[in-house]
């Protein structure tokens, strides 16, 4: 045992409460016989100032290097307490806790075997308090400039939203100019403006920028490293060239796919898709004959799209504009949760676009080019309506973007079933990866319209410049650590780690071992569980502290 | 490297019935990477061999050490004062490091916890195969980088036999031909005249047992 | 052994800091009461459990271990709590090798806030390991 351990014991009965059932003085006077056991105090409301400021106090005193807090459970107040050790001169990472309360107090009504429990748990917490070792932290610096794949409206506004906050960006954009799907659709109903004016100001912005580089017709080969140390390698044409960036935001957009087979027919001159019928919209000039009545059909492939839903009624209204053609809608579900949608269906209606409900799908026949579509409406069950068009536009499913793969596998992120980009929690981290410094913005992870596709473009500039604003980043430095005298390099770690943070380094010269990369660690210990020479430690959560939790095993009741 | 593989807790039981107090020792270079007996396997086999013994009502005493590798005698030596306090070895090394042990600790049973089985490369976590023979001729160069005697079922130089069957071996349905591996992989390097020269059949004297080399002094 | 002489498990449940141990907090916040002899080890992932750990709880004297971790594809760290399967798995083998029942380890999945599921599966294993006896490899006191 060593001997310089001061412990300090601090009891909370949680506003007197617990002491109904738990003698705390009884296990304060057989703490206090315990040898390394500087000092025990009892306290009503640990989690009050007035308490912590006592405790802080004691903690200085005293002289106590190591605290064990038997009160509420870490999920509550654990930075609390690491805070008033932090505040007494004390690392913080040296703090124990017994959650006597959730764990014990709260659950089992039987007292005498609840006040056994809780001094069980507290004389664990010191087992393991013994052996907790600081840990520090440490300043280290990062790249600041930003890789964005993808020069779409989404990746252009992450851009312009960046050049603004002062970091430097490299746009790339496989296709020979930027704008993604804007390019290509013909209006941003039930916005006024048109996608060309919103491209134009874009692209101003972006060509007056000194912070934005944008290469065009490139792709993205491969990247090494981890967040705050990219190193990408891109290629151009016949030139390959190797760039560094702090952080990477993928904003490669959708794809769009006719489910010919679900529907049994193909398209042709009189049964077009949505992007066809952009085109068609973009230069209605050029159309040989008008069509004068238009059939939509959706939601038969895909129920669910939000996208689907909007290109439909967006281009329902730019036929009534451009061409005047009476217009009816066959649809299942009509997804209008996104921003503008509902009114852009009123518009519809306003201007004279029939909806029609349908369930069971509508059989679809073509003959010297027109159109004859059987359907039974919603509100007239039974009833087969028949009508005819001599244009029918067909949805098409949102399907991720032909790259996907090849990033996941340039980045090593993840791809949910779809084969979208996978959220690290699509509830509460949906513009994350499993990576540090690896963000999603737009359709190539979520199923988004316009405005909440640039609010991303906006919430990832902004992650990515909380990262590398200061140039510099504040890390745990080497809570995990691997000994490289004992690292046999064998890759099992690094193949292992879910979120890539641990990278091969040079010792001695010409021996390689693993090192763990702190910035992109996210604690799990599955390398700690994983590495068959033993290699690697975790101060916070160490093989000895684990098995120290283990002792007294038998002495229960 | 060289893969092993863990020998079946009763085997290893049944060696060590006798004792009271052994000394079980990992190696820290191959058997390491192929997880059978490094730092980790050492300590998981040693508890596992104290339940066991616990539950037959007595109680084995094991120390644990691992070296860097078992098969050198300067790292082996280091491993006296441990020795002395035990009644055996088990030794978690490949053969070779079984027998260094039992060489340089020769008053002292030294027992073999794992099973060397063949040299080989990983293919994917946990999964390892075996590509090499130690048959002491390569042939590699003529095969563009794949050995048939391992990997073809009759060791064939010549190409493939008549049961190739869509790529796949007659003998083991499961395996893939090697000869047609070969055959793709000279192709792509536009090097199909190495498979229409003629070799003749193998030196199995290439290797003696036990096999020696003697370099000159480095 | 509690003092009437019945036999009370001594059972260690290893407790994902995401998944399990806020639900046990939350058996607590919702005052389910369930055996007091489980004891909780907090695990930043499930995928931190080693087979070691669970062999050497059984020398240490546990009568049952309980590894609890995030729903399958809920893991915040991926694969976390696929290889904690897995190594339960293994340590089912590594037991039954050493004359211990595979059943005294289990590895269970739920979610922060399935407190009656945390206390169920609490009170289950009891249950379980109360018709096992206890474990052959107990250190003798």
């Amino acid at each position: 045992m060593d001997n310089s351990l001061r412990l300090g014991v601090f009891l909370c009965d949680c506003g007197n409460t617990m002491s109904k059932t738990i003698d705390f003085s009884a296990i304060k006077a057989k703490l206090e016989r315990l040898d390394d056991i500087e000092y025990v105090a009892i306290s009503h409301d640990l989690c009050l100032i007035k308490a912590q400021e006592a405790m802080q106090k004691d903690i200085r005193d005293r002289g106590i290097n190591r605290v064990v807090v038997a009160a509420c459970s870490p999920e509550l107040h654990e930075h609390t307490f690491m805070n008033v050790l932090q505040r007494a001169g004390v690392n913080p990472h040296l703090l124990s806790m017994a959650n006597i309360r959730e764990q014990c107090f709260w659950t089992h009504p039987h007292k005498e075997k609840a006040a056994e429990k809780a001094m069980v748990q507290i004389v664990l917490a010191i087992n393991r308090a013994r052996l907790l070792e600081p840990v520090e932290k440490a300043e280290i610096p990062v790249n600041q400039d930003v890789l964005i794949v993808g020069g779409g409206i989404v990746g252009t506004e992450a851009a312009i939203e960046l050049s603004h906050l002062n970091l430097k960006t490299t746009l790339i954009e496989k296709e020979a100019a930027l704008g993604g799907k804007l390019n290509l659709f013909a209006s941003l109903y039930p916005l006024q403006i048109t996608p060309e004016e919103v491209l134009a100001s874009k692209l101003k912005q972006v060509t007056e920028s000194p912070n934005i580089d944008v290469l065009t017709s490139a792709e993205l080969i491969d990247v090494r490293g981890q967040a705050g140390n990219f190193v990408a390698r891109i290629k151009r044409g016949d030139e390959e060239f190797v760039r560094n960036f702090g952080a990477v935001i993928l904003a490669t957009g959708y794809d769009a796919q006719f489910a010919s087979q679900l529907y049994g027919f193909e398209t042709s001159t009189s049964i077009v898709t949505l992007s066809q019928l952009e085109e068609m919209l973009k230069s209605p000039a050029e159309i040989k004959k008008i069509p004068r009545n238009v059939g939509f059909i959706t939601d038969v492939s895909d129920e669910h799209s939000r996208i689907s839903t909007l290109s439909a009624l967006r281009n329902a209204l730019g036929v009534k504009e451009k061409f005047g053609s009476e217009v009816c809608i066959l649809c299942k579900n009509l997804k209008v949760d996104g921003a503008g949608l509902e009114k852009l269906y009123h518009d519809c209606r306003n201007r004279g676009v029939i909806f029609l409900k349908f369930d069971k799908p509508p059989k679809i026949s073509e003959e010297d080019g027109e159109i004859h579509i059987q359907v039974e409406d919603v509100l007239m069950p039974g009833e087969q309506m028949a009508l005819s068009c001599d244009l029918l536009v067909v949805e098409e499913m949102v399907i991720p973007p032909s790259d996907s793969e090849t990033l996941r596998s340039i980045l090593d992120i993840g791809l949910d079933p779809q084969g979208f980009y996978q959220d690290n929690n699509i509830h509460l981290y949906p513009t994350f990866s499993n990576r540090e410094g690896i963000f999603f913005a737009g359709n190539c992870h979520a199923d988004l319209d316009l405005i909440r596709a640039l609010t991303e473009a906006s919430n990832v500039a902004l992650s990515a410049y909380r990262l590398l604003a200061q140039g510099r980043v504040t890390i745990e430095a080497e809570n995990v650590m691997i000994d490289p005298s004992k690292c046999r390099f064998c890759l099992t770690c690094i193949r292992a780690c879910p979120h890539n943070a641990i990278r091969e380094v040079q010792v001695d010269h010409e021996k390689r071992v693993a090192q763990i990369v702190d910035l992109a660690c996210q604690g799990c210990g599955i390398c700690t569980a994983v590495c068959p020479a033993k290699a690697i430690r975790f101060k916070d959560w160490s093989d000895d502290q684990i098995l120290a939790e283990l002792e007294l095993v038998g002495a229960y009741l | 490297m060289i893969v092993a593989e863990r020998k079946p807790l009763e085997a290893i039981k049944q060696m060590i019935a006798e004792y009271k107090k052994i000394l079980v020792v990992g190696c820290g270079t191959c058997v390491t990477v192929c997880w059978a007996g490094g730092e980790k396997e050492v300590a998981v086999l040693s508890s596992q061999l104290r339940l066991a013994s616990r539950k037959d009502g007595n109680e084995l005493v094991t120390s644990e050490a691992t070296i860097e590798r078992q098969c050198e005698r300067e790292l082996v030596e280091g491993l006296k004062d441990e020795v002395k306090r035990v009644e055996a070895v088990l030794s978690l090394g490949c053969g070779a490091g079984v027998q260094t042990i039992a060489e340089i600790f020769q008053e002292i049973p030294v027992y073999p916890a794992l099973n060397t089985k063949f040299v080989g490369m990983p293919q994917g976590e946990g999964v390892w195969v075996e590509t090499c023979a130690a048959c002491g001729d390569c042939f590699l160069d003529k095969t563009g980088g794949i050995c048939p005697i391992v990997r073809c079922a009759k060791g064939l130089l010549n190409g493939p036999c008549g049961g190739t069957n869509n790529g796949k071996c007659e003998v083991d349905p499961e395996k893939d031909c090697a000869w047609t591996l070969i055959y793709q992989r000279l192709k792509a390097q536009g090097r199909l005249d190495l498979m229409r020269k003629y070799y003749p059949r193998r030196n199995f004297q290439a290797v003696t047992r036990p096999g020696k080399i003697e370099a000159l002094q480095a | 052994m509690n003092t009437e002489g019945a036999f009370l498990p001594d059972i260690v449940a290893f407790c994902c800091a995401h998944s399990a141990y806020p639900a046990a907090d939350s058996a607590g916040y919702l005052r389910i009461p369930y055996p007091e002899n489980i004891r909780v080890i907090r695990v930043p992932c499930a995928g931190r459990v080693d087979v070691l750990h669970i062999l050497k709880a059984f020398e240490k004297g546990a009568d049952g271990i309980l590894v609890l971790g995030c729903h399958e594809e809920a893991c915040r760290h991926i694969s976390g709590n696929i290889r904690a399967k897995s190594r339960v798995q293994k340590a089912n083998t590594l037991l039954e090798e050493s004359g211990i029942d595979g059943e005294r380890v289990e590895m269970l999945t739920l979610a922060q806030n399935q407190g009656p599921k945390f206390a169920q599966i609490a009170s289950e294993m009891n249950e379980r390991i109360k018709g096992l006896g206890p474990s052959p490899v107990k250190p003798r006191v």
